[in-house]
């Protein structure tokens, strides 16, 4: 594994190891150019989502950019969660969710009777809100993905490379044996990024990521995102609006509308380019929610 | 309120009490104690005299030496040692993996909203109530009779398998209920099938709760002799069982034919045999711990 150490590229941002919090942080994503969604990696036309009688998301439309970062925002009970896991068939492991409506991948409806959902998050990685490394070593949980999907040839420079690219690796590379719960919180969300990385997805989904983190730890995963954007696209579900400022290219607010039954219902009120979003958002529950006035 | 009144409450409020006897938590703890030492108190008491009264049989011809009518002072326990460890150990063989296969069945794809998966569940608990002596009359009918395995040590270890099937099922479940579902979703979200999820890490982390589970079930057929009297363990062996149709006895039968003479020597030879009875069970489940201390410490 050293052996390969020195060929390697450089860490694609240096300086992110010495510290922690880096003052010349890249500008936010949102001062980017970001080009409009014509050929859209994902695309959601009429999403609902049902557990059980349940509806616990109701008619989403959604685009989202390659190699953008999206974010979705909202209060709690919005459905934003519900709607990340449609993305990549996650759902499918809860009883009785149900998926209504489109969600197309590539032109492909993920959910068609032909659709390996095993394949579908192998290219749709996801990383979840607590971090939740295997109770195994730093070095098999990288490799517990290339692993099942039988690509073991190469192994240690695939751990590496993902350790490298989740910013991981100058502080794990000399105890790549040891427990993965040994390490810190932050550092096993890097551990998971990593983890998600090892498989060469597309598209990585994150799940409140940091809710768990503390400060420092939050703004090194959110640098990491902004660079891992250059070659993965990015959804990230937060409840923290700050979070989705600073990282984000586009903003999906969705809030819990109460319909004639009295039954709450997740929809998605407003999506657009992060700094239309946060600069001057057309829809008033919006502006009521990130200017903080939300009930 | 004034605010005479509210300096007058701050100034007690400022002076700590002095410390008390608070005397029901004292006779709670002292009740804990009590019932932790009426447990011990039994165990140490039959160990001593067990031992006491076994010990001028303790010696190297009760695990070396068959058993023997006449000659009590120099029997010893071993066909009934090897026929225990060939019955626990086809038993072991036959359940564990059974065992713990249908503690995945119904945790991982058993579906509870089926009323034949909830009629499943229920009935496993149920057959672990079940007397021990009906399996043994089970056995009998069944396995003995019409499968026509006779009296054999693949007889015993059939009857006691299915006695200590739904102990091993029970402990199972509970150790992959255990796991914690993010573990599960990690390994979904990374692509893993379903058999690679359960396979490489729910059942590793697993294994100490299995492990337990099981050892306990074994120690429990280990111990049984009530099914086993119908099934031709015979106290009279003087060969070593060889094998799965081989004729056999275990500790416990041959533990239980001692006591039945009326000679003084057979008492002794049958507490130094509780002995012995005592000393694998202990070491079986040592093993268990062993083996959970081991994964445990893997975490």
């Amino acid at each position: 594994m050293t052996s390969t150490s020195a060929h390697r590229e450089a860490p694609a941002r240096p300086g992110a190891q010495e510290s922690p919090v880096s003052v010349g942080r890249p500008a936010a994503a949102r001062d980017r150019e970001i080009p409009d969604l014509v050929h859209p990696v994902f695309e959601t036309i009429s999403l609902s989502v049902s557990y059980g009688d349940y509806m616990a998301v109701r008619d989403v439309d959604l685009k989202i950019g390659e190699r953008q970062i999206t974010a979705l925002i909202g209060p709690s009970g919005c459905g934003k969660s519900t709607v990340l896991r449609a993305l990549n068939r996650m759902n499918d492991l809860i009883p009785g969710a149900h998926v209504h409506g489109r969600v197309s991948y590539h032109g492909q409806d993920l959910y068609a009777s032909h659709i390996d959902p095993i394949e579908v998050r192998r290219r749709i990685g996801m990383v979840f809100q607590k971090p939740n490394p295997f109770p195994k070593s730093i070095y098999d949980n990288v490799a517990y993905g290339p692993r099942v999907h039988g690509r073991t040839a190469g192994l240690d420079e695939t751990v590496e490379r993902a350790l490298t690219r989740a910013a991981l690796w100058d502080e794990v590379k000399d105890k790549l044996r040891q427990n993965a719960l040994s390490l810190s919180g932050g550092q096993q969300q890097r551990l998971c990024i990593a983890r998600t990385i090892a498989v060469y997805p597309e598209v990585i989904l994150m799940d409140e990521p940091c809710s768990a983190l503390d400060p420092i730890a939050t703004l090194r995963i959110e640098d990491l995102m902004h660079d891992l954007a250059r070659e993965f696209t990015i959804v990230i579900v937060t409840h923290n609006m700050q979070q989705a400022a600073r990282v984000s290219d586009r903003t999906a607010f969705f809030t819990a509308e109460v319909d004639e039954q009295g039954v709450r219902h997740g929809r998605l009120v407003e999506y657009d380019r992060t700094t239309t979003i946060f600069g001057k958002p057309t829809d008033k529950r919006t502006e009521d929610y990130i200017t903080g006035r939300f009930g | 309120m004034s605010a005479t009144a509210t300096r007058a409450r701050g100034a007690t409020a400022r002076t700590l009490p002095a410390k008390r006897v608070r005397w029901a938590d004292e006779l709670f703890a002292w009740a804990l104690r009590l019932c932790v030492g009426v447990a011990m108190l039994f165990l140490a008491a039959l160990l001593v005299y067990v031992v006491v009264r076994g010990w001028p049989r303790l010696d190297g011809d009760l695990v070396t030496a068959y058993t023997s009518v006449i000659r009590p002072e120099t029997a010893g326990a071993r066909a009934a040692i090897i026929g225990t460890v060939w019955v626990i150990g086809f038993v072991a063989l036959f359940c564990l993996p059974t065992g713990v296969l249908a503690a995945i069945y119904l945790e991982e794809y058993a579906d509870r909203e089926r009323w034949w998966n909830r009629l499943l569940e229920l009935n496993i608990a149920n057959l672990a109530a079940v007397p021990s002596i009906v399996f043994g009359i089970l056995g009998l009918g069944f396995v003995a009779r019409m499968l026509g395995l006779g009296f054999t040590v693949i007889t015993a270890s059939i009857v006691l398998s299915l006695l200590v099937l739904p102990i091993v099922i029970i402990a199972a479940r509970e150790a992959i209920r255990a796991v914690p579902g993010s573990i599960r979703e990690a390994s979904y979200g990374l692509g893993a099938t379903k058999w690679q999820t359960i396979w490489r890490q729910v059942l590793p982390a697993a294994v100490p709760g299995i492990a337990t589970g099981s050892i306990l079930a074994l120690s429990r057929a280990a111990g049984e002799a009530a099914p086993l009297l119908l099934l031709g363990g015979l106290s009279f062996i003087s060969f070593d069982p060889d094998g799965l149709f081989s004729r056999y006895t275990v500790l416990p039968i041959q533990i239980f034919g001692w006591i039945s003479q009326s000679r003084e020597e057979f008492q002794t030879l049958a507490s130094a045999g509780i002995v012995v009875m005592l000393i694998v069970i202990l070491a079986m489940n040592s093993t268990a711990i062993f083996i959970r201390n081991r994964y445990q410490n893997r975490r």
